[in-house]
């Protein structure tokens, strides 16, 4: 009845021991592929394929639609027609920035009969800073961002927003990818004096962390393997977690490749104290805090000596709580560290410290006393203190030398054999990947090898993976349906040729995401309509071959955007920590959520909501969130009650309708048919039907009735704020109610 | 191939099939076929809570968990140590064994239970005086006391016996269960925890559905009426005003899913919005006791206040089985009540009065309405208590050997299973991991837990992870 290895008996420290010298051989075989796994398409390199031709030369608006066409006609199914100005406006508008196009820019669109008036639509679109939001979210799914470390306290991580931000502005200025996956993989050693690359360097750090931990060797492992999962699917769009115990039972990725590519980051560590100034700038800076400095040693001097004890005591606590060999890597001698004990070291010293400022909130009496007069002194010399230099949660690497990896016998981090050296998958490139010492920083040098090759544009993997992510999130669907599995169980490209094409393309361009956008988006197929067609669903029912455009719910994010943007009230300040709406009554989160007391902060973008790991934004949550705690490549779409019950009884989103009928009320004149066409216009991009005014106009005077009754009876009824002069109470609540329902209904909540 | 592959989905279209598949079903088999067929439809019919057909005829349709949070000890409630006795103050032999502990406790003096310990109904098995209620059971109950866990401490303990990982991330088992069955009630949550303190630790994680859509996570019920978020209408909204709006909400949509009708995800939109106003009303009456007898409540320990907080959550709980959840999860003493790291006698005295009445009050009742039968009930902590002390007065942490009982849904009553060592240290013998326990609960539930996967990454994740055996002679 064992169920899993029964580790728990070993003996630490021979295992630490074990780590750093001898290690049991045996795990790792030569393994030789077959000729079938060495075919597989994703390990083949991009060739550019020819454009076929098509008969329906008409149709193609761009090369995609030749590649497109020609796998439709050979089944004889026909494209939809294409969709109309509205549809496509509304489309391209969310599909980019998240919100809906204002009634100014459908009626622009629509009333430019240019040839090139979408193309117009598109480049305004991708120049948008709104653009950079709403694609910044489908990469921090893959990141697995998160504002808290998760675990048991789920503390918040106060300087990792800066990474969301980086995302923001590195698609809004086009980063060409191949430089944004550098900075991100290693940043710190390619650009050591740009602060940027060592923000990106958080995406390694982006994993729940067990702050509490006490087996810190067996938590470096989790984290490694964690970063190595991570940067596998994301990157190279292949499941390496498989083979962390064993040799991939699908795809050819060995028990020891899984090592190898862990072995890039043996080296790193979390560095949450990475100052971001230039060069220039520091030195200013460090002047200014020498002056601050020479002023306030004594009295500084004074205040230590009061909380030692209290630091003292705290450091022995938790010192005695570590094993024996972290209280040995934290003893010995920084000169006789090993790189593995300077981990232990980096990785347990946290937990031991506590700073003046905190260790004076446990002085009572009068050492409180006699400290709160020294802090008033020394707050006599803030005007000379700089101020706090802009801080990075980071990932280096701690020095040169790096601790030595193992094959992990059924990945117990305790259970160490072959010893391997840092490598790609063996069936690309079997060798050893060559690490060049860096030059200027102190370092490894491992991961500039990887993130070389990961943005080399030669790799088959990396380049075309992103290419395909960004076809998924247009059409819902990837050319390869599985945007992070190219392996075996993940689905084969519909069409290859297409992927190929526009990967080489996308090389040849730069690495440029935002040409890729145009490019899809000016194709007829990106434009199709989504509608239903007997005979073209007959031949290929789940639209493989992309007749029609695939209908989608918005994410939760998109669609509170949505409804604060059709309210008027979006906010759209750009960047900074975290912002915190109100959370339901009732909802409790361990690491605490303060509402932001500027009620304007509330209706910032969903992006700057603050993710905390253990409490998900609950209407994010409801609308197919993922969790936080590992890549998401594609979320999954549910329809829930819970959903309906977010949308129908949130009080947040009763105030949006309340802004929204304010703001029709505004603008929409006295009469109730200009209300209900202004309400239609921003809800829907588009004027009601005659019937459907007349329906909207129905249910006005039937909720205006009920409401006067309720009036009557004294309840309070939900009316806009600042009602205009002359509008009559019971009609602005019957109004609020029609508004909400707009949000609520299919119309406004898919992306069609 | 399709009959083969939907065992646990009700296959009506092809395009629902491959939908389906999609977001559950794996296999090297399903692989191959969507390789041949081609792969998923991107905006299709999603409704998880539908139906699904068990692999096997279930013994139980519910599942009540009694979670003692913090950790019981094994040794002072139902698996008696003489020889503890024996040593009591003296160091534990080294014949059994060094183990290291959270608090580092393994060289501490061995402490025998102070309780008295007697046998029970017709079985005989026996129950300490902690539990003199719920021993009056001991003829429904199979008491499992070889059980085991790989986690020392209690974030990654109650993470494995909620989700079978010590490592937060993973589906929590109520969440599996309602991936694999889907609902049984059509205006309440599938999977639902009750608390009776402070948030357990590890937070929501441990009903969270990890990788499976988030549809499936456990809802926590809140207090008070509205048990559900956003269950009310805000202040302001009569109900009349509500449905004018549904209404009109209906006709919005279905003129707009008139023109696209082969959508039908459009249309379980409109039924959400129906189902969650029957939710509305359907919520609150479950949680309302108000229409239970006085003497039900007595029978539960409600009119005690010592034992009426866990009282109230067992017949909350029988209340929702009855109305169709398939998992209610109930913490006593959430917030690691029962971690008795010293003075176990107050500790324990005060945590077994709140759960005693309560327990045995909801296994009466539920053999009373002849829901016992089909409702599978299930006590025990992350992990049991050390023999050493800590302290002098308390236990430390033991997830070596330690006690869980289940009885009802088919389970043999009356009969323990497996044993630990004369001290209780650590299982001997036949032992049971979390995953057997788990593999066992999904059995008796009609799942078997290597058959209910879902890919992930190219993996197909069940709820297991790679171990776990249905526990010999449960109902037999």
């Amino acid at each position: 009845m064992l169920s899993t290895p029964f580790r728990s008996q070993r003996g630490a420290l021979a295992i630490l021991l074990t780590v750093g010298a001898l290690a049991v051989s045996g795990a790792t075989t030569t393994k030789v592929f077959t000729q079938q796994q060495k075919r597989w398409w994703a390990f083949q390199k991009v060739v550019k394929p020819p454009v076929p031709a098509v008969r329906n030369t008409s149709w193609v608006k761009n090369d995609i639609d030749a590649f497109v066409l020609s796998k439709l006609e050979a089944k004889s199914v026909a494209p939809n027609p294409s969709a109309d100005k509205v549809t496509l406006i509304r489309r391209a508008t969310l599909d980019l920035t998240g919100l809906p196009p204002t009634p100014a820019e459908v009626q622009a669109f629509t009333g430019d009969t240019s040839a090139n008036a979408f193309e117009k639509v598109v480049d305004r679109l991708l120049a948008s800073p709104r653009y950079g939001e709403r694609w910044a979210r489908h990469w921090l799914d893959l990141a697995r961002y998160a504002d808290s470390e998760g675990f048991k306290s789920d503390e918040t991580r106060p300087n990792v927003w800066r990474y969301r931000d980086y995302v923001i502005n590195s698609l809004n200025s086009d980063k060409p990818y191949d430089r944004f996956v550098k900075e991100q993989i290693a940043g710190d050693e390619l650009y050591p004096n740009d602060p940027e690359a060592l923000v990106a360097t958080g995406f390694n750090r982006h994993f729940p962390d067990e702050s509490n931990a006490r087996n810190v060797m067996q938590r470096r492992q989790e984290l490694l393997n964690d970063v190595t999962d991570t940067v596998g699917a994301t990157f190279l769009g292949m499941t390496f977690g498989c083979a962390r115990c064993h040799d991939h039972k699908f795809d050819p990725i060995l028990h020891k490749d899984y090592y190898r590519l862990q072995a890039f980051f043996a080296n790193t560590r979390i560095e949450d104290q990475a100052a971001l100034l230039k060069p220039e700038d520091s030195k200013t800076w460090e002047t200014q805090y020498d002056a601050w400095d020479a002023q306030t040693k004594t009295v500084r001097a004074d205040m230590h000596k009061l909380v030692e004890p209290a630091i003292a005591a705290v450091y022995k606590e938790n010192f005695d709580k570590f094993p024996e060999e972290i209280q040995m890597a934290i003893n010995t001698t920084p000169d006789s560290r090993t790189p593995f004990q300077w981990q232990m070291y980096h990785k347990s010293k946290w937990t031991l410290a506590l700073s003046d400022e905190d260790a004076a909130k446990k002085l009572r009496g009068d050492p409180a006393k006699k400290y709160a007069e020294l802090n008033t002194e020394l707050a006599k010399s803030d005007s000379i203190k700089p101020v706090n230099k802009p801080i990075a949660q980071a990932m280096i690497d701690n020095g040169t030398d790096s601790p030595k990896t193992f094959v992990l016998r059924a990945g117990a981090w305790d259970a160490p054999t072959d010893e391997v050296q840092p490598g790609f998958l063996s069936i690309i490139d079997p060798a050893d990947a060559k690490i060049v010492p860096t030059v200027g920083v102190k370092s490894t040098g491992r991961r500039t090898v990887l993130a070389n090759w990961l943005a080399d544009p030669q790799n088959p993997l990396s380049t075309r993976v992103i290419v395909n992510r960004v076809w998924h999130l247009h059409f819902g669907r990837g050319i390869a349906g599985t945007p992070s599995d190219f392996g075996v169980m993940g689905e084969r490209p519909v069409n290859p040729q297409l992927l190929d094409f526009l990967t080489a393309n996308f090389v040849e361009g730069g690495w440029s995401i935002k040409k890729l956008h145009k490019q899809i988006m000016l194709s007829s197929t990106y434009q199709l309509s989504s509608g239903f067609q007997q005979a073209a669903a007959e031949a290929d029912p789940d639209n493989k071959l992309m007749w029609k455009f695939n209908r989608r719910r918005m994410e939760g994010e998109s669609i509170r955007d949505s409804m604060l943007s059709t309210s008027g009230i979006l906010n759209t300040k750009m960047g900074g920590p975290g912002v915190f709406p109100p959370l339901p009554e009732g909802v409790v989160t361990r690491g605490g959520w303060k509402t932001n007391e500027d009620e304007s902060e509330r209706t910032r973008r969903s992006v700057y909501v603050f993710v905390r790991r253990n409490t998900r934004y609950p209407m994010f949550e409801a609308f197919d969130m993922p969790d936080t705690n590992e890549t998401c490549s594609r979320r999954t779409q549910t329809v829930t009650p819970s959903q309906s019950l977010e949308l129908l009884n949130n009080e947040l989103v009763v105030d949006w309708a309340k802004a929204f009928a304010g703001r029709v009320l505004n603008d929409g004149g006295m009469t109730q048919e200009a209300q209900v066409d202004r309400a239609y216009k921003l809800a829907y991009s588009r004027t009601p039907s005659e019937e459907e005014r007349s329906l909207a106009l129905t249910f006005l005077r039937k909720q205006v009735h009920i409401l006067a009754e309720q009036a009557k009876k004294n309840q309070k009824l939900i009316v806009p704020r600042n009602l205009p002069a002359g509008v009559i109470p019971v009609h602005a609540a019957a109004l609020v109610d029609l508004c909400h329902m707009l949000f609520n209904s299919n119309e406004f909540l898919y992306l069609d | 191939m399709l009959d083969r592959l939907s065992h646990n989905w009700r296959v009506q279209s092809r395009r629902q099939f491959f939908t389906q598949a999609g977001s559950g079903l794996a296999g090297i088999a399903l692989a191959n076929l969507l390789h041949q067929d081609g792969a998923l439809a991107a905006s299709a019919p999603v409704d998880p809570m539908a139906p699904k057909q068990p692999h096997h005829a279930p013994k139980a349709k519910s599942i009540i968990w009694l979670f003692m949070e913090g950790g019981p000890s094994h040794i002072d409630l139902f698996d008696p140590k003489p020889k503890l006795k024996e040593l009591n103050g003296q160091p534990m032999p080294a014949s059994f064994g060094k183990v290291v502990t959270a608090m580092g406790t393994a060289n501490n003096t061995l402490m025998a239970s102070q309780r008295t310990f007697k046998q029970h109904g017709q079985s005989g098995l026996w129950v300490s005086d902690w539990y003199p209620n719920i021993a009056e059971h001991v003829d429904d109950l199979a008491v499992i006391r070889s059980c085991w866990a790989d986690g020392l401490n209690h974030v990654g303990s109650v993470s494995q016996m909620n989700t079978g990982d010590i490592l937060a991330g993973r589906p929590s088992m109520g969440a599996w269960l309602t991936y694999g069955l889907g609902s049984a009630n059509r205006n309440l949550p599938s999977f639902v925890v009750l608390l009776d303190d402070k948030e357990p630790v590890g937070g929501t994680k441990i009903w969270s559905s990890g990788f499976l859509p988030a549809s499936f996570q456990g809802t926590q019920f809140r207090q008070g009426d509205t048990p559900i978020l956003h269950l009310k209408a805000p202040n302001g909204i009569s109900d009349e005003e509500q449905r004018g709006k549904l209404a009109y909400l209906k006709e919005l949509n279905q003129r707009y899913d008139q023109q696209r009708s082969d959508d039908s995800e459009l249309d379980a939109r409109v039924r959400s919005y129906e189902l969650a106003y029957q939710m509305q009303s359907a919520a609150p009456e479950a949680v309302d006791l108000n229409s239970e007898t006085a003497a039900t409540k007595k029978m539960y320990g409600i009119d005690d206040p010592e034992t009426a907080a866990y009282g109230k959550n067992c017949l909350m709980a029988r209340r929702l089985v009855e109305r169709g959840v398939r998992f209610v999860e109930l913490y006593c003493g959430s917030g690691s009540g029962w971690d008795a790291h010293n003075n176990i006698e107050g500790n324990h005295s005060k945590w077994c009065r709140a759960s005693d009445k309560p327990i045995a009050g909801l296994l009466a009742d539920l053999k009373s309405r002849g829901m016992l039968k089909d409702t599978l009930v299930v006590w025990g902590g992350e992990f049991g208590r050390t023999p050493f002390n800590e302290k002098g007065t308390g236990r430390d942490h033991n997830p070596w050997g330690f006690t869980m009982w289940m009885a009802g849904g088919g389970v043999k009553g009356g009969q323990t299973i497996g044993e630990t060592d004369e001290i209780g240290l650590r299982g001997v013998g036949e032992r049971y991991h979390v995953h057997d326990i788990h593999a066992s609960i999904l059995d008796l539930l009609g799942l078997d837990h290597e058959r209910l996967t879902y890919t992930r990454n190219g993996r197909a994740e069940r709820p297991t992870i790679v171990g776990g055996s249905v526990i010999k002679n449960l109902t037999t």
